[in-house]
């Protein structure tokens, strides 16, 4: 696919609210930043025809997480500075240049955005799902019977993890400690 | 064309996720404030998501919602999409016990630098 305004534009706004997010030193600052961000990648999802990672990314990335922070910062500090941005150091920013450098001689291996013969799309994989999710599930939402039925233990293991977060948390938090 | 505009206009996606990486990981390495070092986390998983998103992508597909007689497409590949939720919901438990973590240890330290926590720690 070639590149739209449209998506030029949300890749915009995703990397300059990143980049404002880092550059911030006020922790409130950061946040609104970062919601933001997570807002402009719930768009970027529907414009990659994923839906249903653009709810879970409104409701989850967006949502859940800045309430998560917020009530952080709440029962914490909100430490005020003199400082509007992040000093940069050139040591940190070498080292995550190299990384990003290192990282991106990897782009020019990777198969075009869209291409229809890209090794995810030309699978067998993904072609019986679509082929037989329907006729095997009943379910119409490929993703939902990907998720409740094929990938079934992978989702109960997902929900392993947020009962074992949940139960961390509520230790972590607790005053006295199980005695 | 050259092959850098050639680059740019067709895997720009994976330009993105290469620089939100690079954000995301300059965040937890360089800012002294714990919560923003796990905001860092969050961008740096994103920049991930992005990267599975976009590899599930096909020209002119519609989102994988079947037509009931079989047929119709062509469609988006699911699994990725269904990794990514799975990934979404395991990073925020991740964010919320480093959050309650954070809460801890302000309560004990008194602080959310990490300078300054070193220096607590150590005397």
């Amino acid at each position: 696919m070639s590149l739209t305004f449209l998506e030029a534009g949300l890749l915009g706004l995703v990397l300059v609210c990143g980049l404002t997010t880092a550059l911030l030193k006020d922790v409130l600052s950061a946040i609104i930043a970062f919601a933001a961000y997570s807002l402009g990648m719930a768009m970027l999802w529907v414009v990659l025809r994923a839906p249903d990672v653009a709810l879970t990314e409104a409701a989850i990335g967006a949502g859940v997480m800045s309430l998560l922070l917020l009530l952080t910062i709440a029962r914490t500090v909100r430490p005020s500075h003199k400082a509007f941005t992040e000093s940069i150091r050139l040591r940190t920013a070498g080292v995550v240049g190299a990384f990003v450098l290192v990282l991106g001689t990897t782009i020019p291996s990777l198969p075009a955005i869209g291409s229809p013969r890209a090794s995810v799309i030309d699978y067998r994989v993904t072609e019986y799902y679509l082929a037989n999710a329907y006729a095997q599930t009943e379910v119409k939402n490929a993703v939902t019977a990907v998720l409740a039925a094929y990938r079934g233990f992978d989702t109960l293991g997902e929900a392993t993890v947020v009962f074992a977060a949940g139960i961390a948390v509520l230790v972590v938090l607790r005053k006295e400690g199980f005695t | 064309m050259s092959a850098v505009t050639d680059l740019l206009l067709t895997r720009y996606n994976y330009l993105a996720v290469v620089v939100l990486s690079g954000i995301g990981m300059y965040m937890m390495i360089e800012n002294h404030n714990l919560v923003k070092k796990v905001i860092g986390m969050n961008v740096f998983q994103t920049g991930i998501f992005l990267f599975f998103i976009t590899m599930a992508y096909v020209d002119g597909a519609g989102p994988a919602i079947l037509e009931s007689g079989g047929g119709g497409g062509p469609y988006v590949s699911p699994l990725p999409h269904v990794l990514i939720l799975t990934a979404i919901v395991v990073g925020v438990s991740l964010t919320a016990v480093a959050l309650a973590l954070i809460v801890r240890i302000y309560a004990e330290y008194g602080t959310l630098d990490e300078e300054v926590l070193r220096e607590v720690i150590h005397e």
